[in-house]
Order: C-alpha cells, then sequence, then structure tokens
C-alpha cells in the first residue's frame, strides 16, 4: 500500500477543508450582520475556562535562581517542549533552567500503548493510525513530560519507522515503537541502538524481521537493507567526521566513506535469524508486534562477519552475541558523537550551529563527566543549557520550526481541547506534510542537510524543514491553522464533539483595548512582543473588526501571530 | 501583472467574460510548444523485471539469477523491437500499457542506464581505476545524482533547474515557471537563478482566510501580503516569505486556468501518480494561458524499494506505472499535444540480481522509459546487460554496471527540449567523457 492509498484522497481534503473554511469565515457574522453569530457565548463544551490571569502579575516564585526573562524563557520552552502552555513560563522561572531539565527527565514517560488499550470497548477492538495519532497529540499537548516528548519526536525523525508502509494496520506497533523511543529517550545511545533494532516494527519496516542466512544455491544471501541505512541514517552517516561535525577529508581533499559494501554485507549477515517474539518457529510468526524480536539460531548465518574498524566477529556466534558485538562496534565508532549531538541540535535548538557548539556537545556524548559515552540525558543537557542555545542570533541562527509543531504550540498555548476529549485529526500531514511516524520513507519528511537554493543554499547554510515549504504546503498548512483559530474556539457555537478548540475566554476582555491584546497574544505565542511589522499587520486588521466582534477579534489576532514568519521560525 | 489587475481579472473570468490572462505572443519566447515530464521511481525500481529476456538462452541465465523472483517465462508480455540484437524480449505481465506503446512505435526502452561519471567497465572498476559517483548503493546519494548529474562535484542545482537557467531570456514573457512540480520539492528543478513550482494534483492550493469569499478576506490577504514585502532580517524567515509570495501570486491565476477548460474524457488511475499526471495534462492543455513555450514537470510514485515481499508488490507497482503512463499518452492525445511532451522514467537505481530471499537490494544500473508521439519508439537503445550473476556487467553481488549514463540519458532529451551542444556540459557535466552525445530516441 503507498501513501497516498492509505491517505485516501487526502489532496481532496484539503480542497473540501479550504471549501469549508471560506464558506463558514463567510458566513461568520458579517460587518453589516446583526445575527451576531461571533457573539461570544459561554462554552458548552467540557473545556475548561481559563481564569483570566491579571496580565501584571508574577509567577508565584520567590526565587529567580536563573533570572530568567520571559523572552528567554519562552524561547528555551520552545525548544524543550512542544509549545509553551500557560504556565510553563512561570514554573520555569521559578526552579531555572537546570532543575526543570531534572524534574523533567524525572517524570515517567507517557505512553501511547497504555492509552491505545484503554480506550473503551468496542473501540479498543478498532483501533487504528487515527487513535495513535490521537495519542501523540494527547500527550503533545497535556502531558507533563514535555522534554521527553519533544526529544521523542526528534528520534522519531531519526530513526524511522513509518505507518505509509506495509505497517499501516499495526497502530499499537507503532505506538509501542513510540513509547520505546520514549522510554530510552533520556537512557544510553547503546541501549537505544538495541531496542530500536529489536523492536518488530522497525524488523518489518526495514526487513530485518525474517532475514535468513545465505542459500549459495538460490543466489540467496541476507537482506542489507537495516544494515544499510541503520548506518547511514540512524547512527553514523555516508563519511568520516571530525567531533564538530565537519567532514573529514584526506590529503586529496576526499571525503572518507564510514563504510563499504563488505561492511554492510558484514551487518546484513549479522541481523539474519531473527523474527517475532513468540513465535513457534521462524517460519510461523506471531505477528506479535509489542514484544521484542526473538533469534532462531538455524537461521543465523555463523560465518565470520567483517564489521567497522576492522574488526572481524569469529565464526561460530549465536545470534545475540553477534548483534551485541556488531552493536558496540557501530556504538563506538567516533562518528556516533557528532551525528548524533548534530542531529538532536538541529531539532531542538538551530539548523546552523557552530562547530564549537557540536564539539562540545560531541565530547559530552563522548563522555558525561562519570566516564560514560552515550548518555543522551547528557547530550539532551549539553544542548539546551550551551551557550549557544542560550544566545539569541538573529541573521542565520534558529530555524523553522516543524510544521506540525506549530499547531502543537497554539494548542498548547490556548489549553485547545475537545468535548470528546479526543484528539481526532487522523491526517494532518495533508495540512502540515508531516506526521508521527509517518514519513514517505525512511529519509524522513525532509533531510537534515537540505538547503534550498539560494542565499541560504549560497553562504553554506542550511534549512531542513524548507525542504517540506513550497507553494501547496504554505497554503495547506495556513488553511488548517486558520481553521484551528477562527473555527474552533471557545467562542465558536455548535462546534462538533471532536473538534479540537482553542480556550480564548481569558482574552475576550481584552478584545477592544489593542495594546493589550496584541501584547498577550504575542507574549503566550512568541514570548515578547510582535516585530513593528507584524504589530502593524494586526493593527491594521483591528480597524476593520466592529467592537461587539469580540471572539473575531480576539481570534484575528492570534491568526495573524500564529501564521506569521516570526512564529514559524524559532529564534 | 499587479495582484489588484490580477483579482479583477479572476472576478471577470469567474463571471465567464474574458480570459484572464494575455494569449501567447508570437514574436516572443521560443517557438512551438516542448514539454518534458519526468517520473521518479523512488525507492529504486527493479527493471530488471519490468523487461526480460523471452529468447530461452538469455531467459535461462535470467532465471538462473534471479531464481525465486524470476517472472515466468510464459507470461512476459511479447515486444518486437524495430532493432534486434538478436534476443527477444518482453515486457512485465502488468506492464500491458507499456506493451502497447512499445508496439505502436511510442515508446523506446533505454538500456541500462546510471549515474556514471565516465565508461566504466568491470575491470576498472575492481581495480578503482575509474572516476565513480560516491556513494554509489544508496537512495538519497543516487537519487541526487540523477537530479543534479553532479558526479563528484558540489553542484547543488538539477539539471532541469539548470535547463530553466539557460531558458531564463528565450521563455522571460512565461507567465509560470519552466518547472512544476507535482510531488513536491526536488532538487531535480532546483536551479541557480530560476526557481520552481510547485501545485496539487488538484491544482493550487488556495489560502482559504485570505480569499475573497472569506469574511475580510481580501482585507486580511492585503495586510498579510504588506507583512510579508516589509521583508525579514532572518533568513530562514526570508525563505518562507518568498514561498508564500510566490503561492499567493500564482495560485489564483492556475485554478481561473484550470477552471476555464473542461475536465479530460480519459480516465486515469485513481493512484496517486495517475493523479499526478492527470493534472500535469491538464495544466498542459492550458499552457497558453500562461505564454508557455517550455516546461519540465515532475512526477513521483514510490513503494519501489523492494527488499520484502517482491514478487507480491511488484505486479501492483508496474501495473500503476504502466497504467499511468497509457492514460497520460491518451489524454495528451486528446488534447493535441501528443508530439510535443515527452515522458521520461527515472529511479535511485536498480536492483541486485540476487535475491535476499523474497526481494532485491540496492543495485546501479536499470532499465529507463521514454515514451511519447516525437520518440522514436520499439527500439531499445543501448545494449541490454548479461543478466548473469559474476557476469561481464556484473560489478559484484548482482548489481549491474550501467552502460549507459545518466547525463547521455539527460542530454538527448535536453538537446530535443531546445538545449545546444555549445551549453550541454552545463546540462550534463559529464557528457564529454562519453562517446555518443546523444542516444537517439528522439531523432
Amino acid at each position: 500500500m503507498n501513501l497516498s492509498n492509505l491517505l485516501g484522497g487526502g489532496h481532496m481534503r484539503i480542497a473540501i477543508w479550504g471549501a469549508i473554511l471560506c464558506l463558514l469565515i463567510s458566513c461568520g457574522g458579517g460587518g453589516s450582520s446583526s445575527d451576531a453569530t461571533t457573539v461570544p457565548t459561554p462554552n458548552p463544551s467540557p473545556v475548561t475556562p481559563t481564569p483570566a490571569p491579571t496580565p501584571s502579575t508574577p509567577p508565584p516564585s520567590t526565587i529567580e535562581p536563573a533570572g530568567i526573562s520571559d523572552s528567554d524563557g519562552h524561547r528555551f520552552l520552545v525548544q524543550s517542549t512542544m509549545g509553551v502552555g500557560r504556565d510553563d513560563i512561570a514554573n520555569l522561572q521559578a526552579v531555572g533552567y537546570e532543575q526543570w531539565i531534572e524534574d523533567q527527565i524525572q517524570m515517567p514517560a507517557s505512553s501511547q500503548l497504555a492509552y491505545l488499550l484503554s480506550r473503551p470497548e468496542p473501540e479498543n477492538n478498532f483501533l487504528g493510525q487515527a487513535d495513535r495519532i490521537d495519542a501523540w497529540f494527547r500527550f503533545a499537548v497535556q502531558a507533563d513530560d514535555q522534554l521527553r516528548q519533544r526529544v521523542t519526536f526528534a528520534l522519531s525523525e531519526l530513526m524511522v519507522v513509518s505507518d505509509a508502509s506495509i505497517l499501516f494496520d499495526t497502530p499499537r506497533g507503532l505506538a509501542d515503537y513510540y513509547d520505546t523511543l520514549s522510554i530510552n529517550a533520556f537512557g544510553n545511545f547503546r541501549e537505544l541502538m538495541e531496542v530500536v533494532t529489536l523492536h518488530p516494527a522497525m524488523g518489518v519496516y526495514l526487513s530485518m524481521l525474517g532475514n535468513e542466512k545465505p542459500d549459495t544455491s538460490r543466489n540467496i544471501r541476507p537482506d542489507e537493507n537495516y544494515a544499510r541505512e541503520h548506518m547511514q541514517l540512524f547512527t553514523l552517516g555516508l563519511v568520516e567526521l571530525n567531533l564538530d561535525g565537519s567532514v573529514k577529508v584526506d590529503s586529496a581533499g576526499e571525503p572518507t566513506p564510514t563504510y563499504n559494501q563488505q561492511i554492510i554485507e558484514g551487518f546484513a549477515h549479522v541481523y539474519t535469524g531473527w523474527t517475532f517474539g513468540g513465535s513457534i518457529n521462524f517460519s510461523r510468526p506471531s505477528f506479535n508486534y509489542t514484544v521484542p524480536m526473538v533469534a532462531f539460531p538455524a537461521f543465523h548465518d555463523t560465518g565470520e562477519k567483517r564489521l567497522l574498524s576492522g574488526v572481524v566477529l569469529p565464526a561460530g556466534q549465536a545470534p545475540e552475541e553477534d548483534l551485541e558485538q556488531a552493536l558496540d562496534n557501530i556504538f563506538n565508532h567516533p562518528n556516533v558523537a557528532p551525528f548524533i549531538s548534530l542531529h538532536l541540535i538541529r531539532k531542538l535548538v538551530t539548523a546552523n550551529p557552530s562547530p564549537a557548539f557540536i564539539n562540545r556537545v560531541s565530547l559530552v556524548f563522548n563522555n558525561d563527566a562519570s566516564g560514560q559515552r552515550g548518555n543522551l540525558k547528557a547530550v539532551i543537557r549539553a544542548i539546551l543549557l550551551d551557550e549557544e542555545a542560550r544566545t539569541i542570533t538573529n541573521e542565520t541562527g534558529g530555524k523553522l520550526v516543524e510544521p506540525i509543531l506549530r499547531l502543537v504550540q497554539l494548542w498548547r498555548a490556548y489549553d485547545a481541547s475537545a468535548a470528546s476529549g479526543r484528539f481526532f485529526f487522523p491526517q494532518p500531514e495533508t495540512f502540515f506534510a508531516q506526521a508521527p511516524l509517518r514519513s514517505p520513507s525512511v529519509f524522513n519528511f525532509f533531510s537534515p542537510n537540505y538547503a534550498p537554493p539560494g542565499e541560504i543554499s549560497n553562504q553554506g547554510l542550511i534549512s531542513p524543514e524548507m525542504q517540506i515549504t513550497n507553494e501547496t504546503t504554505t497554503a495547506s498548512t495556513h488553511n488548517y491553522l486558520a481553521l484551528a483559530v477562527f473555527l474552533q474556539n471557545s467562542s465558536t457555537t455548535d462546534l462538533r464533539e471532536d473538534a479540537v478548540a482553542i480556550n480564548i475566554a481569558s482574552e475576550l476582555a481584552f478584545a477592544n483595548d489593542p495594546d493589550a491584546l496584541i501584547a498577550r497574544a504575542s507574549k503566550r505565542l512568541l514570548g515578547r512582543p510582535p516585530s513593528d511589522s507584524l504589530r502593524l499587520q494586526i493593527e491594521e486588521m483591528l480597524t476593520q473588526i466592529p467592537a461587539n466582534e469580540t471572539a473575531f477579534r480576539v481570534t484575528e489576532v492570534i491568526h495573524a501571530i500564529v501564521t506569521s514568519n516570526e512564529f514559524a521560525r524559532q529564534p | 501583472m499587479h495582484r489588484r489587475d490580477l483579482l479583477r481579472y479572476c472576478a471577470s473570468a469567474l463571471a465567464g467574460v474574458t480570459l484572464p490572462f494575455p494569449a501567447f505572443s508570437a514574436e516572443a519566447g521560443t517557438p512551438g510548444y516542448k514539454c518534458l515530464v519526468n517520473i521518479f521511481l523512488f525507492g529504486g525500481n527493479d527493471a530488471f523485471n519490468l523487461v526480460v529476456p523471452r529468447s530461452d538462452a538469455e531467459y535461462n541465465t535470467y532465471a538462473t539469477s534471479r531464481q525465486n523472483l524470476a517472472v515466468p517465462q510464459a507470461d512476459l508480455l511479447a515486444i518486437s523491437p524495430n532493432n534486434p540484437d538478436g534476443a527477444s524480449y518482453g515486457f512485465h505481465p502488468s506492464a500491458t500499457s507499456l506493451q502497447t506503446l512499445f508496439e505502436t512505435g511510442d515508446l523506446a526502452i533505454i538500456a541500462n542506464t546510471g549515474p556514471l561519471i565516465e565508461p566504466t567497465t568491470k575491470d576498472a572498476y575492481l581495480a578503482q581505476s575509474v572516476a565513480l559517483p560516491p556513494q554509489l548503493f544508496s537512495h538519497n546519494d543516487q537519487q541526487d545524482q540523477w537530479h543534479t548529474l553532479k558526479g563528484k562535484s558540489p553542484l547543488n542545482t538539477g539539471w532541469a533547474g539548470r535547463i530553466a537557467d539557460l531558458m531564463q531570456n528565450s521563455t522571460q514573457d512565461q507567465l509560470l515557471a519552466l518547472n512544476t512540480s507535482i510531488a513536491g520539492t526536488t532538487l531535480f528543478q532546483a536551479g541557480a537563478t530560476s526557481t520552481p513550482y510547485t501545485v496539487s494534483v488538484n491544482g493550487a492550493n488556495t489560502y482559504g482566510a485570505l480569499d475573497q469569499g472569506a469574511q475580510l478576506g481580501g482585507a486580511r490577504r492585503t495586510a498579510f501580503e504588506a507583512y510579508l514585502d516589509r521583508g525579514f532580517t532572518n533568513l530562514h524567515a526570508r525563505a518562507l516569505a518568498e514561498v508564500h509570495q510566490r503561492s499567493l501570486n500564482t495560485a489564483d491565476k492556475v485554478n481561473q486556468a484550470l477552471a476555464l477548460v473542461p475536465q479530460l474524457t480519459t480516465p486515469f488511475p485513481e493512484s496517486s501518480l495517475g493523479q499526478q499526471l492527470n493534472i500535469i495534462a491538464r495544466l498542459i492543455a492550458v499552457k497558453d494561458q500562461f505564454a508557455m513555450s517550455r516546461q519540465i514537470f515532475f512526477a513521483a510514485t514510490g513503494g519501489f524499494d523492494t527488499h520484502d515481499d517482491q514478487n507480491q508488490l511488484q505486479p501492483g507497482l508496474i501495473q500503476n506505472l504502466s497504467d499511468s503512463i497509457g492514460a497520460f499518452n491518451a489524454a495528451l492525445a486528446e488534447i493535441g499535444q501528443g508530439e510535443n511532451v515527452v515522458t521520461s522514467t527515472q529511479s535511485d537505481f536498480g536492483r541486485t540480481l540476487t535475491s535476499n530471499g523474497d526481494g532485491t537490494d540496492h543495485g546501479w544500473g536499470s532499465h529507463q522509459i521514454v515514451t511519447g508521439a516525437s520518440v522514436l519508439g520499439r527500439r531499445i537503445y543501448g545494449n541490454m546487460p548479461i543478466l548473469e550473476i559474476g557476469g561481464e556487467n556484473d560489478a559484484t553481488g548482482g548489481r549491474i554496471i550501467p552502460t549507459t549514463s545518466a547525463d547521455q540519458y539527460a542530454a538527448t532529451l535536453a538537446s530535443w527540449f531546445g538545449i545546444g551542444a555549445e551549453d550541454m556540459d552545463l546540462v550534463a557535466p559529464n557528457l564529454s567523457n562519453f562517446t555518443s552525445k546523444n542516444l537517439g530516441f528522439l531523432g
């Protein structure tokens, strides 16, 4: 099944949503209309009305150890969470960056699989990927373990599996895969490598599951898929790197490949003999997607295996021994530190970190100060607390916010929820060109090195999210954000039960005080005042909306900010 | 055209009063209309199972290599090339439309093509005495090779993008970009000075909240465009703004034009590729409204990375490709553009002749398909490889060394499109290393 079949006419949905959007907005109480359909009414849904905080009330903390300003706090939280909730900055200011990270790391991991299995009968017998996406949004928007959610999302774009594949009907398996990343997000990278390798969703996705020892009489040799992509995309990259992420070159100025075809074949032989856990035998698989794969020695190649760095595994080892030693072999390659550090820096902080920043994080990856290699908790701390991460750089700094995170940021900022209690949004990719565990291939939604042609490419810089930012997706993303603000808010009447609505109750009282209205929305969404240019745009719109249209005025401001370029880029 | 004028034109077009755009001006632009359509088969198409030897000796070699992945000899759809090489061949049984197009002379097979820097023999490959494209057998690297033809250079433009750069003067009256993708952003179309455009299978996506029909939509659009026009100090924000501006400036034009032409009567497959080719045919049908003289479209479909379950997956993949191409050629005939459009395939790489049990791994050379009324079809260009593991075309492990280069393939298409020999090294940088500069499938 290919992506388009799976998505079931997604493009048509864009057109339909677009039509609905136009229709509803244009029907939504025009200036000449007196039926005032946009007059705010008490929200009939169980969305908890937000008590309007006094704008100038300081956070209830007695100390501000780091002296964190609102804008600095917001910036930190945009890097380290799925979005900045109403009380998040105050909580951060109360404890400081380091303690906040520590507190977050200690929080238990939210479990998508547990959520899916807790759905009431009979629904839990008919779980689909829509339920898994529901779980993802639920935790992204509402869970307390926000740092873990953010790091897990970053890992899910590194060690990619996707339901746009043969995994289309395995929501439990993919939920469990996401949980596996989540549980190990602050653990050791070597352990993460192993649990990912042995997860049956990965086993099926990159065809290590069912991979057999060679049969030379039938020209059958082991499948190279996992061997290749694991090194290329998950751990090492194609060419040897320095600790600062730069490419090592030889005397002729040429990069050195990290591995060759023989080494791929060595690992392909390592990854033989594995199938679903709980299987009776190799050819009678259990199809259990939520327990690790197990090995059947009769299907495992027992010859020597040439690996990286000149290592040769001896003949005659058990599949488990081969696997342990092969993963150790990769884990100890010098590329892992800069490769993983750079990935995480780019996902969390900035597209174009300085070599010195990468170097500092790589050193922590290689040794967390207690002698441990691959301590992800220490790596995350090093990234978020690095002076470069904590310093604003204007002209080339920061990164575009991944499109789907713009929606999550909006929803977190305004406590979004649906009357049904669910986040029913089965196909976010039709608007945002991405959805959790739904990449078109193992190469993720966009390349981590993508440089759009023009000034970015010409300066030798990158902007990865630009690869899914084109004339088609800018419009569709704009459309969904408009829908999420104008048509699904706490003042909307007749909301569908599944409509995820932002709560704007606290803002209505400020509807006719443009300065306060703009200040409040921009503080919530941007953590700082809008640019003069954005303020001009907003003020121009507010002059055109009558004073009695309070919800319209509030949502117009929010809409302008969430569709602005300053919201789409994290500074 | 100023945006406000455009909106006025659109409004009148909606009322059916007038065409929104000036007609093609005869004295401007490149004469005639020519269009290239590139279908990219993501994942690495196993074309050694798409075009298969039928004659016993060659089939037996193939079947011995392919084992459980071999297409049964009796199932092959026979073809009769006008330039027989002594063997006989057939298409995969799911490729009925491709067989028909081949036999009627509108389709050619370009044998064993792939990225090369210079002609590469097995001995030279094994002796490492020949320059090779870096990172052979890696998906994204070999996709980039096909898109850019960069070899070992750091070139960061695609060959379609460079064609657009070279034709910027002669196509300056075109109201749409020379390059349009229906499959998202692609390096293939990235130019140094030209900028490609993307649409969806339904046409251009529009901004609902900025629509004239939305409450305050017009005002909101004006305010948003003014915000974009005031500029940004950060380069990520600037890059995003440029896309917004192109999208806003172009979408209405495209949709208005599409609305003015009837839907095609030719049925297309419901698949993504079928729908991509459908919108391409419709956009070609309205080309005169945009004064288009040269266009390159990019369509794509995935799922070809058949490491697993190849025997189950391949029939559907091939049928989708075949049926979509069949429908597209029929639609071009319907709108009278068959002679002006050439459709060609590309893919990451071919696949190993050997099996990994139920699938194949990453190879190198592979057959490509070129089709259109201008194609000198019913012929196989280049040399069919010997499908023998360890044979003279096998690099190692059943990975076949290409005998025709992607540069030669691209140059032949570019030459037909109007790129002169003097500029061809800019389009196909490695072409000078090959004796034949034109494969001849377009005359």
